[in-house]
């Protein structure tokens, strides 16, 4: 991106210290025909499957729908919202999701970087290994952990009566107080390598001589993430933390599939709400799923943009 | 010095630890998956975590066979390799455009286009819906593939788009000497210098798409026409107790997951976690 930005001011300054006589043949500009033959096929796809749908949803949101018959109900739909205790409830599961599990994430991600970068055998090989969970689907990862889960056999369970803990074994996934926990810590399960690989590209690119200098002062590894690489990570920390909470803010499969919302709600996110009420409750109403989905769509975009100023905005670290 | 050196040993032996238990963590739950998938279902009620004896490899014939994993497992060969193809393309040809050119609108068309990678899929999901039903594309193949297009577009261009923008423009103007038009450019030269870059979104769109859940179960509900994500999904809804043949179903979904990552895993990471970065 920056380099893009570079590159095109780069041109600029060289177009302007050339005559004129070359801006004829300024290989940096085009025929509008030519510019439509590379953007039209990805403004086509856009507008026809993303901008489009896009704008009918919020359009239907002020409409109730049911089959072909469609009327309009003006902010109805935004008023039962209002009062909609499930939406409230899914709301309160995702903003705890959004705002607490990232943070999890990015130092799980940050600790495990760190090991690393301390210099262990197989460090290559580690780092190959943990970032596989990654790549594994939802659907896989969810499966995966009811059975870790599971409270005749899962290792969980098993794991704490053989050490007698017997009774802290738990229904993980049917138990209201800890099935969002439980989620939780699955989803950090397989996001943690990515935070890690990034983290250590971060540290890789940190000026070698800081670091060394420490060595130097006999600081300890304590010592340096905290004074040392938490500080000058901050803008790839951050990063990771927005990237997190959007990933939070539109989950869906993980918790569909391990639990469904349930049991009692615990888990019932906005996007599940949202899925159960357009195609899973017999209702019959698309316009009332598309108000939450509108609702979501502005939260979101606003917690993007509100999160961007603020972390970015607060001074930056030069090195 | 004994006692730094003491210390220094200690904190070695407790990061081995720390290294060795996150490791286990890891990787344990993927091993676990692959032994039950080669042991039969009684097998495993008898011993959840044996290792598999005899192995049972017959149990990926019955899953592609009987179990329909094989018409899951083309399905999403179909849909994801068609549509990787497609945004491929067109997403290459647009970060070429807005890498390459100046012209009024760049940077707002490339905003537009990147901005949707923070949408919540909801807010196209119902509406998509609604509109391939218009279409008769509801519960097709094709369809399905649409929407994937639709959904990589964002990460593509802008993976491409940055990339494609540090090719040095010296070889552009070079190739215009020569004579060569736009569309030659673009063929001829940024097609095959931007190979690297192509080669990670081809196989990080691969593998989102392979994955990927929601629009699935939303614009498909014929079991004929079912990807591998909700058809796995759809066998342990039928078949909660048979875990042996889930586990196997599993292993076939993972299987061309993994071997990309064997073969292409530094490309794959680094496309993964080139958005954050800086």
């Amino acid at each position: 991106m920056s380099q893009a930005v570079d590159g095109n001011e780069a041109a600029a300054a060289r177009g302007t210290g050339a005559p004129s006589a070359r801006s004829m043949a300024d290989p940096r500009r085009t025929s509008w025909p030519i510019l439509l033959i590379f953007l039209v096929p990805a403004l086509v796809v856009y507008g026809a499957m993303t901008a489009y749908p896009a704008f009918r949803t919020i359009w239907d949101s002020f409409f109730t729908i049911d089959g072909s018959d469609v009327s309009f109900v003006g902010l109805s739909n935004y008023r039962d919202l209002m009062s909609d205790e499930t939406f409230w409830i899914a709301v309160r599961n995702t903003a705890i999701w959004s705002f607490v599990a990232p943070i999890l994430d990015v130092a799980t991600g940050l600790l495990l970087a760190v090991a690393l970068y301390a210099g262990v055998p197989f460090a290559r090989f580690l780092r190959v290994a943990w970032f596989t969970p990654v790549l594994l689907s939802y659907v896989v990862v969810a499966i995966l952990w009811m059975w870790i889960y599971n409270y005749d056999w899962g290792i969980v369970n098993l794991a704490l009566r053989a050490v007698g803990l017997g009774s802290l074994a738990s229904s993980w996934l049917g138990s209201p107080n800890l099935a969002l926990g439980a989620l939780i810590v699955t989803h950090a399960w397989k996001w943690a390598g990515f935070n890690m690989v990034v983290c250590l590209a971060a540290i890789h690119s940190l000026p070698g001589e800081v670091l060394e200098a420490a060595e130097l002062d006999n600081c300890g590894w304590g010592a340096k993430l905290r004074w040392i690489i938490v500080p000058m990570l901050r803008p790839t920390l951050l990063n990771l933390y927005i990237l997190a909470f959007i990933g939070k803010m539109k989950i869906f499969d993980l918790v569909w599939i391990m639990t469904g919302g349930g049991p009692l709600w615990a888990t019932e996110t906005v996007s599940t709400y949202v899925y159960k009420r357009a195609f899973n409750w017999n209702s019959f109403d698309l316009g009332y799923p598309s108000a939450i989905a509108t609702v979501w769509f502005c939260v979101v975009c606003a917690a993007v943009v509100t999160l961007n100023r603020l972390l970015r905005s607060t001074e930056r670290l030069e090195y | 010095m004994a006692a730094i050196a003491m210390r220094r040993g200690l904190g070695r032996s407790a990061l081995a630890l720390v290294i060795g238990i996150y490791t286990i963590y890891t990787a344990a739950p993927f091993l676990w998956l692959a032994t039950m998938s080669v042991r039969t279902t009684n097998e495993i009620s008898l011993d959840h975590y044996a290792w598999p004896h005899p192995f049972h490899w017959e149990q990926f014939r019955i899953a592609w066979v009987d179990s329909d994993f094989a018409t899951y497992f083309w399905n999403s060969t179909v849909v994801v390799v068609g549509a990787v193809a497609v945004v491929t393309l067109v997403g290459a040809a647009a970060a070429h455009a807005l890498a390459r050119y100046r012209f009024p609108g760049n940077r707002l068309i490339y905003g537009i286009l990147f901005s949707s990678i923070i949408f919540p899929p909801q807010i196209t999901l119902i509406s998509l819906y609604q509109i391939l039903v218009d279409y008769d594309l509801y519960n097709s193949l094709f369809g399905l593939m649409l929407v994937y297009i639709s959904l990589q577009l964002p990460l593509t261009i802008y993976l491409l788009e940055s990339f494609f923008a540090r090719i040095p423009q010296d070889l552009f103007d070079a190739a215009k000497m020569d004579g060569y038009g736009d569309l030659e450019i673009f063929i001829r030269i940024v097609l095959p210098l931007g190979m690297p870059a192509i080669a990670t979104t081809l196989i990080l769109n691969f593998i989102q798409l392979w994955n990927e859940f929601l629009f699935a179960v939303v614009l498909i509900t014929d079991p004929e026409k079912r990807t591998l994500p909700i058809g796995i999904r759809a066998f342990m809804g039928d078949h909660f107790q048979d875990i042996g043949m889930i586990a196997t179903g599993v292993m076939i979904s993972v299987v061309p997951v993994i071997l990309a990552y064997v073969f292409f895993s530094e490309k794959l990471i680094r496309g993964m976690t080139a958005g954050a970065i800086k």
